[in-house]
């Protein structure tokens, strides 16, 4: 029997199927385009050619979407990222006391003692340091993303960028082009910008120890990889599934409450992949508040709800699809 | 006569006594609704772009009274506590809001200062005399105002196996709309809250005393030293601090709280004008997961009977 985890982030998708030992056996990864329920979608009409509904014991949902993908999959546990991650990276590395992970509008650290998180950091309202923000520069460079970090590694004398602001940083770089610098040397500069701005911002004040792992999309950019290595001093581990830990932390965590609660799966099976998915927004103008809710439809249905300030419909929704929203 | 009292910034922790003092004078009071969304937008439109999002959601609350009263009570507040001051924008407020929104009824303009009793009463006086010039008047609603306010307390204390101090400037903390319904969100969770208001002044004061330099912002005095009492008291499991975005006291009292409590538990929440609540709740409940984990390893005992997961792959 398989557990299922599904990480729906805002640049990516991410499925894993775990098997009884939680070994990674597929992994799919598909950009989401702003169409989290879409993406969803792909990757469970690519899955469903090799495997079928009675083959999943356990299906947990995480990342910025994992809402609506619990909605729409029936899933067992909701959890947020920083938890799958770290449930990963420990599952991986047994004695990892710190995890870098980044995404593309998230950037984390997690200290962890004796497989224990005892501390985390998330970036503030700034997405400075992620990964949409590397995306949106080598879109300007006119490098694919998969090349950056090769460009990096070229560079002999990085060009220093100012890192602290998206923005600088991008004024900055127009400033270095124009007067002439290597663009390899720049996107090392880059490189170690975003690393300087994580290492004051996110990880101000976190105590840093070996075993480092770095995770998240960002991890495949070998360039950034060097970076963390040479402003930490220390190697940096980079896991084999870097791109979908978060997937496979939920899974994980769902197969464990599937199996401590002794219930069935909620796994509502592959076939949504061919149901009709809408999602409404609304302005509920019972009061003040004027919250903004979206519903979600499976084929003309609604069934779920959420945004909703005083949780009316998110009620609704709890008892329709039976799971517990925590 | 209407009075408008708007419900935003310090309202939430005098309020008593300005309405009962304006209600001692026989003036209709018009209180703002408690902040929505029409309320924020219309703050962020009329405020200067650099204030910080309390200050934009007063001038909302403002802009949706201002045409139906005859004064409008914008509080100067210059002190709360002797020797400190609480925060720049308030000792500029009226002329912050009066250049802001256009066609404005008269605001009261006098000087606040909260722990002083004759410095109230001048207010009284300043402002009162738009309405009554019977002296004997006001001062029996200024003493009926003294009353009301000294019977009034804030704060919110339910501890729970698991609680957290909820710190921030009292406007952020009492404001459910700003702070994404915080309070809710942690009691659904099941666990306990307690502000700080219910810090015991002898632990602050000795906690004050140990600082190299005694404070100049009372935000300070009040966060930095409630939160090293319940450390010290070992009363909470953690801290969570909501900050506005740019706020210059937080940028120095958020380090100064790290740096005494190392590496206790503390999350920050910074707030603007998201009103997405995804980024809150995901930090919300991995900062909880946290706390639960670190009780359960810390007793070394489940503390409901059972393990939140398996030790192989426990967090």
């Amino acid at each position: 029997m398989y557990s299922l985890g599904i990480d729906v982030g805002s640049v990516s998708t991410n499925l894993v199927l775990l098997d009884n030992n939680n070994n990674v056996v597929e992994k799919l990864y598909v950009r989401t385009k702003g169409r989290p329920m879409e993406a969803v979608q792909l990757v469970f009409a690519e899955i469903q050619k090799k495997y079928d509904d009675r083959q999943i014991y356990s299906v947990g949902t995480t990342g910025s979407g994992r809402m609506i993908a619990s909605i729409q999959t029936g899933a067992d546990i909701v959890k947020n990222e920083i938890t799958a991650h770290a449930v990963a990276a420990i599952q991986t590395e047994r004695d990892v006391k710190t995890v870098l992970e980044i995404g593309g509008q998230d950037s984390k650290i997690i200290i962890i003692r004796d497989g224990v998180v005892t501390d985390f950091a998330m970036n503030t309202v700034c997405a400075a340091g992620t990964g949409s923000f590397l995306d949106r520069q080598a879109e300007r460079l006119g490098i694919p993303i998969e090349e950056f970090g090769d460009h990096a590694l070229k560079a002999t004398v990085p060009v220093r960028i100012a890192g602290r602001c998206a923005v600088f940083a991008e004024s900055d770089m127009i400033h270095k082009q124009q007067l002439g610098y290597n663009t390899c040397d720049i996107i090392a500069g880059l490189c170690d910008a975003l690393v300087r701005n994580y290492l004051s911002n996110v990880a101000k004040g976190k105590d840093i120890l070996p075993k480092v792992i770095f995770q998240g999309g960002v991890a495949a950019n070998s360039g950034i990889h060097r970076a963390f290595e040479k402003a930490l001093n220390m190697p940096v581990l980079i896991p084999e599934h870097y791109d979908v830990m978060g997937a496979v932390g939920a899974a994980i965590l769902a197969r464990e409450k599937v199996s401590r609660e002794k219930t069935k799966t909620h796994f509502k099976g592959f076939s949504i992949s061919a149901s009709s998915f809408k999602s409404k927004s609304f302005v509920c103008s019972d009061c003040s508040n004027q919250c903004e809710v979206v519903s979600v439809l499976e084929n003309q249905q609604p069934v779920g709800y959420f945004g909703d300030r005083c949780g009316k419909y998110n009620r609704f929704s709890a008892s329709a699809t039976g799971i517990a929203m925590h | 006569m209407r009075v408008g009292i708007p419900k935003g910034l310090l309202y939430c922790k005098y309020h008593p006594f300005f309405e009962t003092f304006f209600h001692g004078l026989g003036a209709e009071i018009i209180n703002s609704e408690d902040t929505n969304k029409s309320i924020l937008n219309t703050g962020v439109k009329a405020c200067v772009d650099e204030a910080c999002l309390p200050v934009k959601i007063y001038h909302g609350h403002i802009a949706s009274i201002k045409d139906q009263c005859d004064l409008l009570v914008i509080p100067r507040i210059m002190q709360v506590y002797r020797n400190e001051y609480i925060c720049p924008k308030f000792c500029g407020l009226p002329e912050m809001v009066i250049h802001s929104i256009p066609d404005m009824p008269p605001v009261t303009l006098a000087p606040l200062y909260m722990h002083n009793k004759k410095s109230l009463y001048k207010w009284c006086i300043s402002s009162g005399s738009a309405i009554t010039r019977n002296r004997s008047k006001i001062k029996h609603a200024f003493e009926l105002a003294l009353k009301a306010q000294s019977n009034y307390k804030t704060g919110i204390l339910d501890q729970k196996d698991i609680t957290v101090m909820l710190a921030g400037h009292p406007y952020i903390v009492n404001d459910a709309f700003l702070n994404m319904n915080i309070v809710n969100k942690l009691k659904a969770k099941g666990i306990g809250i307690i502000t700080e208001e219910f810090a015991p002044s002898s632990i602050t004061e000795t906690q004050i005393k140990k600082l190299l330099k005694k404070p100049f912002w009372t935000f300070k005095r009040n966060l930095y030293g409630a939160s090293a009492a319940f450390y010290e008291q070992k009363k909470v499991h953690g801290i969570i601090y909501l900050s506005s975005f740019a706020c210059g006291i937080d940028s120095i009292v958020v380090d100064l709280i790290r740096f005494h409590i190392g590496e206790f538990p503390m999350l920050v929440i910074k707030l603007d004008e998201h009103t997405g609540e995804a980024g809150v709740d995901t930090r919300l409940e991995a900062f909880t997961d946290m706390l639960e984990r670190r009780v359960v390893n810390e007793n070394n005992h489940p503390s409901h009977g059972q393990c939140l997961y398996s030790s192989q792959n426990s967090i």
